[in-house]
């Protein structure tokens, strides 16, 4: 008997022996003994909801043995309804998530809804802990006003996202160069609207458009003004440790006036708070279109998805114009910390589990996981660098499409790695990352402040009527329906009457309180 | 004594008649738990109210929520634009199913009146969001209709939708090519039940036809234009909040922005649950006060009156 068993032992090692050490590795993951199943309520994006049978999720319940089970449905497709629903039901599954969800964590959390995380992750959690102590405006950012944490935040990486993009066959047609302060652009523009570049002998140029309206307001940003300070539109900022709304600003007058003047001359989109999101489609497809400011992946694609429709089309990524301060700014950033994320909520007998498993995804595996897919079958090891097979790459549809399919790439607690994207990315993307990246063109971004309840208050009472007023002016003065100069004095006065200074002093004191000052 | 012949009463009466209080059943369980149970929760229009704490055990605050919306120079906007435009849209939108139903009884050739009718009935039938497409492109500055037609015409072009003083004429009278047509139905078979000896002896009085338009069909059709109106009046406060939020801008708030366009920024965008009750509770209040009256002066004026 005896000696029948080691030469079987032998057997069975050399079989296995490829993947011994990695099953030897898989064994440092598991959390649980006994298979553990939690419940997940994931509504994402509204369109996104956890599925148990995600490739990623098997393996990482084969690694850890934690296995969860989705309980959000598409059957409301609203992701803030589904969460909204579910808290209201007081029927909390054991993990909640999804995008956006950053003040309703925080304020049931404080209520009692979610567990406060700050000592799970001190004593159970070693890789979130790493980060967060290499990252603390990030934990100041998503720490409610009572100083807890209840959730583990989605953390995008790279930081270029919207650019400025102009039609360089238009501007070789007219013998231009790339406008480099703002009044060489007004000049480009106008050629771009007198000159016909399209040759059509029309005079139908839109010489600036965009998808999104609020892309024409941040064309201010060119005169000095903000319009806002993180990677939501109308946002508050801060300057010199101080928040403000930049729209409240002188800088913002001058823009506003020269906005107008630019709408009354046909240099922007007459159409722009009504044309929708498929204006690029439209515009740059009917070879209309002259300058945008989006983002690279998409806006550098119509190179290639128009090459046979317009002859000759290049859209090329352009430097911030300057603005007559010599400021060259590119407002818009990737956010390093997202609102969304999941938590453990009250009712999960498992918290300590439920931190391991949140930390496995911050592990170096748990975070190729959760950004390449499953080894093997989406990408493949070379080098200690997750590289994506060649049918993920040359597949039809877009690689992160692909990803939220198989559940990698959804917006829940990870990290992510800027890899995943710099792999799909075209060649036109890649020069014009570079081309941002040797400028240094991005500025600091607001990552938001927790307030307190009576802060809060404060905030929820006034924000919503300022901002549908301060929208309302913009979009008026842009239209020319009245005159910046005569009604800026009264503007300001109504910005006070709708308690701007007073949500000023609570963010003020919440800023002070969170980032320290 | 008295008691015990009234409960045997009653019990006789449901024996025979089950039949017809099961029939009934459904509706007043429909009204019990989708219309009666709801009215438990207008209390957190007096409430702090928290999604997670629930109805019960958020704090009670008054009415702060009241105070701080009529502190609130955009919601007594939202007040003036929902009477002026529920005004404008009974003033004008009101006859003009009449007028069409009138103008469709005149038409004697069977085929002509068939798909002229089929033509004025189907927007109804067209999704809203669809709706709003159309209007917008149709509007459109550089390719809508209207706008050619005025550069054809010498005009310079107008951005419709984000001119404050266009907003009323657009929104009010998509809704009546949208509507008009179907509203029609009623007054046609209201006209359908006039008696034809009515006109048969008007005929052999030698009256003409639009005498006996006014002399005969309309005032046939009254009672049914009177309950009609006071529904109408009813829910004159519900402006067709879905067909704004389609089409308006932060430039036309000042003439488009209603109590239920505010309600649903304040509530559902911005999560102001409590707030945006109570902005409805006042609505309720006020669409109740309207209904109210307008059937007590119709009952008295008309003798018609939905109750």
């Amino acid at each position: 008997m005896r000696a029948m068993k080691l030469p079987l032992a032998l057997a069975i090692a050399t079989t296995v022996g490829l993947s011994a050490p990695l099953f030897a590795a898989d064994e440092d993951y598991r959390i649980v003994d006994k298979p553990l199943t939690l419940t997940i309520h994931f509504h994402s994006g509204d369109k996104i909801v956890y599925d148990s049978d995600w490739p990623v999720e098997k393996r990482a319940a084969e690694l850890t043995g934690i296995s969860l089970d989705g309980v959000a449905s598409m059957a409301t497709q609203k992701s803030a309804d589904a969460f909204n629903l579910m808290i209201a039901s007081g029927d909390l599954a054991d993990i909640v998530g999804g995008n956006r969800l950053k003040d309703g964590f925080n304020q049931y959390g404080q209520e009692g809804a979610f567990q406060p995380l700050n000592e799970l992750i001190d004593e159970h959690a070693p890789n979130i802990k790493a980060f967060f102590e290499s990252r603390p405006d990030i934990k100041s950012a998503i720490s409610a006003a009572d100083g807890n944490i209840y959730y583990i935040p989605y953390l995008p990486e790279g930081d270029f996202g919207r650019m400025y993009f102009i039609r360089q066959d238009w501007l070789d047609i007219l013998e231009l160069e790339t406008p480099k302060t703002v009044d060489e652009l007004y000049k480009v523009l106008t050629a771009f609207r007198n000159d016909d570049p399209n040759g059509n002998g029309k005079k139908d140029e839109v010489p600036f458009l965009s998808r999104d309206w609020e892309e024409i307001v941040r064309l201010v940003v060119l005169w000095d003004a903000r319009t806002t300070g993180s990677d939501t539109f109308h946002d508050y900022y801060v300057k010199d440790g101080k928040v403000v709304h930049g729209y409240t600003e002188e800088e913002y007058k001058t823009g506003m006036m020269n906005l107008a003047k630019w709408y009354q001359e046909g240099l922007i989109d007459p159409e722009f708070f009504t044309r929708g999101k498929r204006s690029r489609e439209v515009l740059f497809g009917d070879n209309l279109g002259g300058m945008t400011h989006d983002w690279y992946p998409s806006t550098t694609s119509f190179n290639d998805s128009l090459a046979d429709k317009v002859p000759g089309f290049n859209l090329k990524a352009m430097p911030p114009p300057a603005s007559p301060s010599g400021r060259q700014l590119e407002e818009h950033r990737v956010i390093p910390v997202k609102p969304d994320g999941w938590a453990i909520s009250y009712t999960n007998e498992h918290p300590v589990e439920t931190i391991k498993y949140f930390d496995f995804w911050f592990t170096d595996l748990g975070r190729r996981l959760s950004n390449f897919g499953v080894e093997g079958v989406h990408y493949d090891l070379v080098d200690g660098k997750a590289i994506f097979k060649p049918e993920v790459l040359n597949a039809s549809d877009p690689v992160n499409a692909q990803m939220w399919n198989v559940g990698a790439q959804i917006p829940k607690g990870f990290l992510q790695d800027f890899e995943y994207q710099a792999q799909w990315t075209n060649e036109m993307g890649l020069e014009s990352i570079a081309l941002y990246e040797a400028g240094d063109y991005l500025t600091e971004q607001f990552l938001g402040v927790s307030m307190n309840p009576d802060e809060q208050n404060v905030y929820d009472k006034y924000q919503g009527n300022l901002l549908t007023y301060m929208l309302e002016m913009q979009q008026i003065w842009i239209l020319g329906t009245e005159d910046v100069e005569a009604g800026w004095d009264k503007y300001q006065e109504q910005l006070d009457k709708l308690g701007y200074n007073k949500i000023i002093d609570a963010m003020q004191s919440a800023y002070d309180r969170q980032y320290g000052s | 004594m008295k008691n015990a012949s009234r409960t045997r009463w009653l019990i006789q009466h449901f024996k025979r008649e089950w039949q017809i209080y099961l029939l009934l059943a459904p509706l007043v369980i429909w009204f019990l738990l989708f219309l009666y149970k709801p009215m438990y929760g207008l209390q957190i229009a007096f409430k702090d109210f928290s999604l997670f704490k629930g109805v019960d055990a958020s704090p009670w605050v008054g009415l702060e929520h009241f105070r701080s919306l009529f502190d609130s120079d955009m919601f007594l906007r939202a007040i003036k634009n929902t009477f002026i435009i529920s005004f404008l849209n009974l003033m004008i939108g009101f006859p003009m199913p009449i007028i069409l139903a009138l103008m469709f009884n005149e038409i004697v050739q069977g085929k002509f009146r068939k798909t002229v009718q089929t033509i004025v009935y189907l927007p109804h039938f067209i999704s809203l969001v669809i709706i709003a497409g159309i209007v917008i492109n149709i509007f459109s500055p550089s390719t809508g209709v209207v706008n050619l037609l005025l550069m054809k015409l010498g005009f310079e072009p107008i951005y419709f939708l984000t001119q404050p003083e266009w907003f009323r004429p657009i929104f009010i009278g998509s809704g009546i090519w949208q509507e008009a047509g179907f509203q029609s139905i009623v007054y046609l078979a209201a006209i359908a039940g006039v008696s034809p000896s009515l006109y048969e002896s008007a005929v052999v009085d030698g009256a003409s036809r639009w005498q006996m338009m006014w002399k005969i069909t309309l005032p046939c059709i009254l009672p049914t234009i009177i309950i009609m109106l006071i529904i109408r009046i009813g829910n004159l406060l519900e402006v067709g909040f879905e067909l704004i939020i389609l089409l308006y801008q932060p430039a036309t708030f000042q003439t488009a922005d209603v109590i239920n366009t505010f309600i649903y920024r304040q509530g559902l965008v911005g999560n102001q649950y409590d707030v945006a009750a109570a902005a409805g509770l006042f609505n309720a209040v006020v669409a109740f006060v309207l209904v109210m009256t307008a059937n007590s002066i119709s009952r008295r004026f008309t003798r018609t009156s939905l109750w």
